[in-house]
């Protein structure tokens, strides 16, 4: 018979804190209204933050839960907190901007809280089903999250496209799922595994490559990446960035544990479409972008061409690869958490503003907005010294150690490309006439910013901190 | 002639297909697309049932109960969306679908 | 074999039949038997005496919408009840707890829906 002992309350403390959590919020909201709404938001800022030190201060060893269904390892637990984070921080940026709006639901904080659980299972999904109900806890908040802003008739569309786009790739995962669960028998990653060792026939590849186009809707890679320029537009600012800051995090941490726990023993087959899916990504991500006027469109692109140099990373498949990966999704929350809140601070008397051409003359205005803003531009360009170039810097290592020499060569090339269009925002701050437009920066804005502007500076002069942590994540999946 | 594994993969790829061409071809209703999406996941479980039977292993109709479940609750979701997309835009024809582009 | 699984449906393949042969009958009789006058006023809408007052395909109110939204989630989500009871002797404790918090869950999203009072038609 199965297993019935009840799993250890601390091998699932983050997620059982979150749980709990969410239900009781749910509950004090229905029953107190919008009344207890600043109550609602700084319990759920509270509980990401709780759940994040929870995690933090679980033991290194790996554990398993529910019938080997769910794993806590080192690599869970850097993945989780740095998704716990970016989370909260988004959550942070969400407040601020609900104190400006009329209408205040009380069930963002709670959607994100619940969506946050999907990711922290999808995380420490060790078989396929965990994935699957993993991905759609936090996929089915998340396209609510899109469209929550009701009356807005931009925001429902783009809830409406993450909606259907979304589900067919759910679908599109799952029908690999049956495929290999049909073709090895099992669905734990460890069965997979041994399955696969002896060699994969059509029936398991077809499998992968469904499973595998499924996981690059979700971190949205090229050519599944059609939904992300408009639902990045549509959404409300604060929950853009937590689409980009945490969902993608936790979908990557997904597809790095299915290609290396599960499928690592027959790494040359998917590592071709990992190449193919990675430069694709860097190309459009680089090329779509220059067009743009409107900047969280222009983040949406920038989002794409930032999940394809995570993929060099993975494409690597090495420890060293994941090790890349793992510092580059970490750099890569704090950059879009900082950028996000920038965006959410282009707020001018009348309502929020979001072309490019609004910030000019911003650094005569607002020096220090200006110069975080600056600062995060050069990072994600990977200007060195900062954080940015160093997240490069380690996956495009890890793919040269690999052999993949031209891979890493295409990489360089995009992101020269890319660093245009970041240096122009920079070129309109800075050397663009305009008036001063934006209100001034509320407490919360400031501190995000002051946050991820310091986290973005210190770890491109010391990054031996989070290089350490992500190495012995790295070495916990091998 | 009997009915074996291959039979009931193909009948489930084929409707995995249709469903698949029904979301890109459809140009009329948003109500078929998730029609469409339905009959991915159906297909996806007759596979797994099938699997399930032929390989003597619980596991596959786990799996299939759980995707039921789970398809219910984002039929829901889907279901509320368009509503409130109806309700701001007054059309739920796929072509009108269009407010961002670029 | 194909005898034991005919013997064992036998029951039902009666039963099918004796379906259809009675179907049959009361579909067919009327033609045969029955005394005919057609009429236009046959052939229309009823409502109580009155004329329709309007196409009986109309649009649904969207509030039933939301009616059924809410239904279907409960109604699917009571099929993870039964594989549950039909074990539940060999699940033990852990089984029993795992069910109640998972009903636990749904009567707080219960409470919810309640409390947002999305069951009121008004």
């Amino acid at each position: 018979m199965m297993a019935t002992a009840l799993p250890s309350i601390l091998t699932i403390l983050p997620e059982l804190v979150l749980a709990t959590g969410a239900l009781f919020l749910i509950l004090t909201g229905a029953f107190q209204g919008t009344r207890s709404i600043n109550l609602v938001n700084g319990a759920a800022f509270a509980i990401l933050v709780v759940a994040a030190i929870a995690t933090v201060f679980q033991t290194s060893e790996t554990q398993t839960a529910f019938n080997g269904s769910f794993v806590v390892d080192d690599f869970a637990r850097f993945m989780k907190v740095v998704t716990l984070l970016g989370a909260a921080a988004t959550l942070a940026l969400a407040i601020d901007e609900m104190s400006r709006q009329l209408q205040k639901p009380f069930e963002l904080a709670i959607l994100v809280l619940l969506s946050s659980l999907g990711m922290l299972l999808m995380i420490s999904a060790n078989d396929l089903i965990a994935l699957y109900l993993g991905l759609e806890l936090s996929s089915l908040a998340l396209y609510v999250l899109a469209a929550i802003d009701r009356h807005n008739a931009k925001a429902s569309e783009a809830g409406l496209k993450y909606f259907v786009l979304g589900a067919l790739s759910s679908g599109m995962l799952l029908y690999g799922a049956s495929l290999i669960y049909g073709f090895t028998g099992t669905v734990s990653f460890a069965g997979i595994a041994a399955a696969v060792k002896g060699g994969s026939g059509p029936g398991l590849m077809f499998g992968l490559v469904f499973l595998l186009a499924g996981l690059a809707f979700k971190i949205s890679a090229v050519p599944f990446h059609m939904w992300t320029p408009d639902v990045y537009e549509g959404a409300p600012t604060p929950v853009t960035a937590y689409f980009a800051a945490t969902n993608k995090i936790a979908a990557m941490a997904l597809t790095t544990r299915v290609l290396i726990q599960a499928f690592g023993t027959d790494a040359a087959e998917w590592r071709q479409i990992l190449v193919f899916i990675s430069i694709a990504s860097m190309g459009l991500g680089a090329f779509a972008a220059i067009g743009q006027r409107n900047i969280k469109r222009l983040m949406a692109y920038s989002s794409i061409s930032h999940v394809g140099y995570a993929l060099v990373g993975l494409s690597a498949g090495t420890q060293d690869g994941v090790n890349g990966v793992l510092v580059y999704m970490a750099i890569y929350m704090a950059m879009t958490v900082g950028t996000f809140g920038c965006i959410v601070a282009m707020r001018t008397k009348d309502g929020s503003v979001e072309t490019i051409d609004d910030l000019s003359g911003l650094a005569r205005s607002q020096p220090a907005f200006a110069f975080v803003l600056m600062v995060l531009m050069f990072s994600l360009a990977g200007v060195p010294p900062l954080a940015g170039f160093w997240a490069k810097w380690y996956v495009f290592s890890a793919a040269v150690d690999a052999g993949l020499v031209p891979l890493a060569v295409i990489g360089f090339l995009t992101s020269v490309v890319g660093a245009y269009y970041y240096l122009r925002i920079v070129r309109v701050m800075y050397f663009d006439d305009g008036p001063a437009r934006f209100v001034p920066l509320s407490g919360v804005l400031r501190a995000v910013l002051a946050v991820c502007g310091i986290v973005v500076i210190l770890f491109g002069l010391l990054p031996s901190p989070i290089v350490m942590a992500a190495g012995a994540a790295a070495k916990s999946l091998f | 002639m009997t009915i074996g594994l291959t039979h009931y993969l193909t009948v489930a790829a084929i409707l995995f297909t249709l469903g698949v061409f029904g979301i890109f071809l459809n140009r009329k209703n948003i109500i078929l697309i998730m029609m469409c999406v339905e009959l991915i996941l159906l297909a996806v479980n007759i596979n797994l049932v099938a699997f399930s039977a032929f390989r003597g292993d619980i596991l596959g109709q786990v799996y299939a109960l759980l995707i039921l479940t789970v398809a219910a609750a984002e039929a829901a979701i889907g279901l509320a969306i368009l509503v409130v997309y109806y309700r701001n835009r007054g059309t739920i024809a796929v072509e009108d679908v269009n407010m961002m582009r670029g | 074999m194909v005898n034991d699984l005919l013997s064992a449906y036998l029951p039902l393949a009666i039963f099918i039949g004796v379906a259809v042969v009675i179907g049959l009958a009361l579909l067919i009789s009327p033609f045969l038997i029955a005394y005919q006058q057609p009429d236009p006023e046959k052939l229309s809408a009823y409502e109580c005496g009155f004329n329709a007052f309007d196409d009986a395909r109309m649009t649904f109110d969207v509030r039933y919408y939301l009616v059924a939204l809410l239904f279907i989630i409960f109604d699917l989500e009571v099929a993870f009840l039964f594989p549950w009871a039909v074990t539940f002797g060999a699940l033990g404790w852990f089984g029993f707890w795992s069910m109640m918090i998972f009903l636990g869950v749904l009567t707080i999203g219960f409470i919810y829906e309640w409390k947002k009072g999305a069951l009121e038609w008004d």
